[in-house]
Formats: C-alpha cells, structure tokens, sequence
C-alpha cells in the first residue's frame, strides 16, 4: 500500500494508479484500447503496403498465366506445406504467449514467446533451403536465370531420360524461349513477396526478442501487457500475408 | 522494477481471456483448410481452382483476425477500423481489375523474341 500512496501523491489523486499507466490516460482499458486502435492503424498502413504486391501479381498472373502456371510447378509443395504449418503453429505458440501475460503467467509467457520466435527461425531456415535451391537451378531473375537449366539437370540425372515428349503430359502453349522470358516475372513476384514476408519476420523475431526480455523481467501482468499483444497483432498480420502467398505462389495449376 | 499490485484489481481491465480449447481449435481448422487448400488444388476446377483457394484462404484469415487477434472482443471504433483496411484493400484490387478489365483483359500473346515482355500491350 506504501507505493499507492507514494503514487497518489504524484497525481493528487484518491485512488491508485497501474505502474504503466501514462498520465494522460484516465483508466488502463482506455490506454489499451489506443495502443490497439493505433496498431490496427498501422496494419492497415501494411495490409496496402502488401496489397500493392498483390495487385502486380494479379495483372502478371492474368496476362501469362500459363507462364505462372509452369513456373510455380518448380516451388516445392513439401517446404512450402511444412512453412504454412509452422507459421499457423507459430500463431497459436503466440496467442498462448498473450493468454500467458493476460493471466499473469511470467514463465509461460516467457516459453510461448521463446517457441514461437523458435518456430519463425524454422520459417527461415526453410525459406533458406528453398532459395538455395532456386539459385542452384539458375531460377533467379537476371542474368544468370535459365529456365530449361532445370530440366537439363533432370535429364543428366536420368528422371526423365525417356523422349521429351513421353515425360511432358501437359501441352505447353508456350516454347522454351517464351518461358525464359515470361517465367522470370513470375519469380521476380515471388522473391520479391516472399522477400518481404521473410523481412517481416525477421523484424518480428527481433521485436519478440526484446519483448520477452521485457517478459522475463517481469514488466508485464494482468492489467498491462500491451507489448506482447501488439507483437501478437503483428505477428498473425505476418501469419496472414503468408496463408494469402501460399497457395497464389505454390498451387497456381496443380492438377495437371 | 517489477509491476507492483498496489492498486485495486478489476479483472476485466486486461480485456478478454480466450479459453485454450478455443486457440487449439482454430489452430486445428487452419491446418485442416491448409490440407484442403493442397488437396483442392490437385482437382481440376477449371477457373474454380483460384476461386476456392482465395474463399479459403479468406477464411483462415478471418479466423487469425477474428481470434487470435481478438478483433471479436474489441470495441466497435476498433472493429470499423479493421473494415476500413479491408475496404480499401477491395478497393485496391476492385479498381484495378475494373481498369485492366476495361481493356480487355485477356492472357498477354506471347512475346516473341524480337519484342519486349512489357509494354506489348
């Protein structure tokens, strides 16, 4: 009770007042529901951000879509499946992060938020694996890019040492020098959007880090744990834009 | 410094507590719906195909907003402002394709060698 007094006399006030509580706020659910309001304000200002993104790929996907349809055969659906369900475990690892602060549960904060920054590495990782591998192929825009160098590869390895025409079941409207050129916009949207996403999350895990630093010493209770919230809003707003990239990137025509 | 209790406790200033039995389910429907996605895109729908991912993945999103991001708890200033973004976003992408679709919007021919990919049109 000696801090409340000590606190009352600050503010010349009856009642006590949050540690947290900034003074130009009258009660603590008024002072979260600005920093929630606020933090959607600049979701927004990101939803567009990304939505630009979108809008290129559309006009792109309508315009060669055929293109897109061949290039987006060569992303792997096992790393691309294994990511979307490590980035939906991660939301769920940080929704139990928010519960554990708003239940007053330091250590279980404290772990949540250690597993999920664990699992946006695990993202990483496999995002690594699978851009090694787009530059081991030659599949990066530039000078370098070569679509048929997959297929060379392939046929040096014996998978498709049969006739050309036995391997390829679908008929491809466009020749190989067409798709030198018109696969490579599809791969520039997708380095650039995965690019991105991948930006966001590294932004995420550094500002997780410094949040359950917070956590760990005991900053956060019941009342106010607003920090963690709003990298939990940021962190599903990153878990979203990934469950809109997945299939636009990886299932553009798969069933053929 | 820690976050001392020296004030009077009212349980409802930390805003809503979901249940973990609600987080462990819509963790569930996201993974189901991913499968479904996979598995859909393996069917041939014809233009459907695009159609059923992006009705999917609309969903999935509402559920990471709606509950993981506890916009269902939020007040309605909040809830209007979440739309506003969504609004916009349609607007965005609404526009756009009203514009292209305006100028025959159709698959570009394919660019021989002598022309360039962009600015054929």
């Amino acid at each position: 009770m000696s801090d409340a007094v000590a606190h009352a006399d600050h503010h010349a006030a009856a009642h006590a007042h949050h540690p947290a509580q900034q003074h130009h706020f009258d009660t603590m659910p008024q002072q979260k529901e600005a920093a929630v309001l606020g933090m959607w304000v600049f979701l927004l200002t990101e939803i567009l951000f990304f939505g630009g993104l979108f809008v290129a790929y559309m006009i792109y996907r309508v315009w060669y879509f055929d293109a897109f349809a061949e290039a987006s055969r060569r992303l792997s659906l096992f790393w691309g499946g294994l990511n979307t369900a490590v980035l939906i475990g991660s939301s769920l690892t940080m929704a139990m992060a928010v519960r554990g602060a708003q239940t007053n549960k330091r250590k279980a904060t404290v772990n949540w938020l250690i597993l999920t920054m664990i699992l946006g590495t695990v993202f990483l990782g496999v995002k690594v694996i699978e851009y090694q591998d787009k530059f081991a192929n030659y599949e990066v825009p530039g000078p370098s890019f070569n679509w048929l160098a997959h297929e060379q590869h392939q046929a040096a390895a014996g998978e498709h040492a049969a006739a050309p025409a036995e391997g390829e079941h679908r008929k491809l409207s466009l020749s190989p020098e067409q798709l030198q050129r018109t696969t490579q916009i599809y791969f520039s949207l997708y380095f650039t959007m995965t690019g991105l996403h991948a930006l966001h999350m590294i932004i995420g895990i550094g500002l997780m880090s410094v949040i359950t630093w917070m956590a760990w010493k005991g900053r956060f209770d019941g009342e106010y744990y607003t920090p963690v919230e709003m990298s939990g809003l940021y962190w599903h707003f990153v878990d979203i834009v990934w469950i809109f990239l997945f299939p636009l990137l990886y299932l553009v025509e798969r069933h053929q | 410094m820690s976050a001392e209790h020296a004030y009077a406790h009212d349980s409802h200033a930390g805003g809503h507590v979901s249940p973990v039995s609600l987080y462990i389910t819509i963790f569930l429907a996201l993974m189901v719906l991913t499968g479904v996605t996979v598995a859909a895109a393996f069917v041939n729908l014809g233009q459907f195909n695009f159609l059923v991912a992006m009705i999917i993945a609309c969903f999935k999103a509402s559920l990471v907003i709606w509950y993981f991001m506890h916009v269902k708890y939020q007040s309605r200033l909040t809830k209007l402002t979440v739309a506003t973004g969504l609004f916009f976003l349609a607007v965005l992408l609404g526009l756009m394709l009203v514009d292209y679709g305006s100028k025959g919007f159709t698959p570009m021919p394919p660019p021989t060698d002598s022309e360039s990919v962009i600015g054929a049109h």
